[in-house]
């Protein structure tokens, strides 16, 4: 079951925060319906997206090694790692290489996944967020709830505070832009000031070895032209086969996040700038087992849109935090089980009503709802009451005359049960609902009494 | 066995090479044009001005650079000088420290394709070797011909020139720097300029 969603869901989003929460993704949502209506090729585009990426997925190993080869004849380093924390070593092997101490970074799902921010931290490094968001949630000392929009379970109000705590900001001060200049000025003097940049990736095409940065803010553009050393991390399912499928997916990945026709800067970046050093690290992290999955591996095709997140009944009212993963949300739903092993992962697909919105929205046509049904199946996390539970209710079902008896039962103690009471053990069900009055007699009894009557 | 090798083994052993590439997307016939590219650009939070003809343009960028630039630093990339002659405009140099380009008032480059759908503008390494100079600046300027102009993206990563990416970089950029971090509000100038405008040549 999903009681430690639920749970989280309630310590971390207090009761007035949901419906701002709610409103504010779904806002996010119906921006992208409108963005979506006035594209009249979305449908083939889509499939299109679909195509290009069950090829790529089939086609992952000759299309890294080719992506290798073409970076690095661009003058790129490339780097493998198998986990996590392969990946976070690495990375910081490149920095106490060349004895840096200032990073600035920009937003990286896969290094959100991977913990480096606080795996370099602990080692001494000064690393410094970059999208507004992103910085906001990191002085807040937060993981991000939402992959787009990092800090939207976040007031104005809380943010001035934040801001007046750690960057000076005049008390009181909850003007989003007054505010966003306040960041802008600190993190202009970070930016000159960095030794490193590292950034994620959001396509990395096979064929010319080029790594597709996008972003609003041009925050990941200034991290990787003012250091003398760019790192690019990406998951090894980043990859795109040719610079002509570039657009097919460009068109579709803003419309979808926030509705914009495009992200206000697209950077494709191939090869290090004049007299700097570029470094790629191909990170695996779980993403090959997931490849061997019949039933899963078309998730490997998410582009981190955050759609799915927008539309999701259970996400918007719960938060991004109650899911305790990097990627929250439908995707992360689906992810988190192919990636780890554990009760918190098992348990993410059964916070879904099924509803099948996200399937409806993604952009590259992953049926995730009918993945997070399958996940069900393949990892089942019921514990042992439930399942004694269900054992019982097939045998019940399986002989009428004990189906009745115990009907009959059930009706008497139906008032009992309906009531929250400390043992009850419908108590956590009965948290956000109500049984109906019952209704005295049995469907049975009452057809019989009708007919008779007739 | 190293991470590399490892990693391929993976998944090479889930990889089975028997689906086909699906082709090149034929987008349908979407509206081009000077008019379709200032609109989107404008919903992109752009201006736009013109388009001018050679004799008018270097003129009509200076006056309006007197109020814009109010006595700051006005740095031009030499693609964008070329085609304006001698105005208030310090020429970029190529070799710069990127850092150097701190406390630029207005930068003025010379942009390549530009596409009706989005507002998005090529800038090429090849046209802007300076690639921290459009992100430094308070205010971006971009140099768009009239017949750069294309209808979707698909067509204008055709139209790139086939040395599009031997410069290091490319980036369509599309309106001024923007976030909506906090609570949803649209604020101009997150990190990059806050303002863009577009001034158009005729051919």
């Amino acid at each position: 079951m999903s009681q430690d969603l639920d749970r989280r869901a309630r310590e971390l989003l207090p009761e007035l925060a949901v419906e701002r929460h709610d409103a504010a993704v779904f806002d996010l949502r119906r921006r992208r319906d409108e963005a979506v209506a006035s594209v009249p090729d979305w449908e083939p585009l889509r499939e299109r997206a679909a195509a290009i990426k069950r090829h790529t997925l089939d086609h992952l190993d000759v299309l890294l090694e080719r992506f290798e080869e073409r970076a690095r004849a661009a003058g790129a380093v490339v780097h493998w790692a198998r986990d996590a924390e392969a990946h976070n070593l690495l990375v910081a092997r490149l920095l106490e290489e060349r004895d840096i101490a200032r990073v600035v970074k920009s937003k990286s799902m896969l290094t959100e996944e991977c913990g480096l921010n606080a795996f370099l931290a602990k080692r001494g490094f000064d690393v410094v967020d970059t999208d507004l968001g992103e910085r906001i949630v990191q002085l807040g000392d937060e993981p991000p709830s939402h992959i787009i929009v990092p800090a939207i379970h976040r007031t104005r109000g809380e943010i001035g505070a934040l801001f007046h705590r750690k960057m000076g900001s005049p008390a009181g001060e909850s003007d989003p832009e007054r505010l966003t200049r306040v960041a802008r000025r600190d993190l202009r003097g970070r930016f000159l000031a960095a030794e490193a940049g590292i950034t994620g990736v959001n396509f990395a095409v096979a064929e010319t070895g080029s790594l597709v940065v996008v972003t609003n803010e041009g925050n990941a553009d200034l991290g990787m032209c003012l250091p003398p050393i760019h790192i690019a991390c990406l998951g090894i399912e980043k990859l795109i086969p040719t610079m002509e499928d570039l657009p097919v997916f460009l068109r579709l990945l803003a419309r979808s996040a926030t509705g914009q026709p495009i992200t206000a800067y697209t950077s494709v970046v191939t090869g290090p700038r004049p007299g700097a050093e570029l470094h790629v690290v191909l990170v695996d992290n779980g993403r090959s087992d997931l490849l061997a999955s019949e039933n899963h591996r078309s998730a490997l095709s998410c582009i981190r849109c955050g759609a799915c997140l927008n539309t999701c009944p259970v996400y918007r009212r719960a938060g991004g935090h109650a899911y305790g993963t990097a990627v929250p949300g439908p995707i992360g739903a689906v992810l988190a089980p192919g990636l780890r092993d554990d009760a918190g992962a098992r348990a993410l697909p059964h916070a879904s009503s099924l509803c099948g919105s996200c399937t409806a929205v993604c952009p590259v046509g992953i049926d995730l709802h009918d993945q997070l049904l399958a996940w069900r199946r393949e990892k089942p996390s019921t514990g042992p009451l439930e399942r004694l539970a269900l054992e019982t209710a097939a045998v019940v079902m399986g002989h009428p005359r004990l189906y009745r008896l115990l009907g009959r039962v059930a009706g008497r103690l139906w008032p009992a049960l309906a009531r929250r009471w400390p043992g009850n053990p419908a108590s956590h069900w009965l948290d956000s609902r109500e049984l109906p009055e019952h209704p005295g007699l049995s469907f049975s009894q009452r057809w019989i009494r009708e007919r008779d009557r007739g | 066995m190293s991470d590399r090798q490892l990693v391929l083994k993976r998944v090479r052993a889930s990889t089975r090479h028997r689906v086909d590439h699906p082709g090149p997307h034929q987008p349908p016939e979407l509206p081009g044009g000077w008019g379709t590219f200032a609109a989107a650009l404008e919903g992109v939070g752009g201006r736009v001005h013109g388009p001018f003809d050679s004799g008018q343009l270097a003129g009509r960028l200076s006056a309006w650079l007197e109020q814009r630039a109010d006595g700051g630093r006005v740095v031009a990339v030499e693609a964008a000088a070329s085609r304006l002659g001698p105005g208030p405009w310090e020429l970029a140099e190529v070799e710069a420290d990127p850092h150097s380009f701190e406390g630029t008032a207005v930068a003025v480059l010379l942009g390549g394709v530009a596409v009706a759908e989005n507002g998005a503008v090529a800038v090429e390494g090849r046209l802007a070797p300076q690639r921290a100079l459009p992100f430094l600046c308070r205010h971006l300027v971009l140099l768009v011909s009239t017949d750069a102009v294309v209808p979707d993206l698909h067509t204008a990563f055709h139209r790139l020139p086939n040395d599009a990416l031997a410069h290091h970089h490319l980036t369509w950029i599309s309106g001024p720097s923007k976030t909506a971090d906090i609570e949803q509000t649209l604020v101009y100038g997150a990190h990059g300029p806050l303002t863009l405008d577009v001034f158009g040549m005729e051919p």
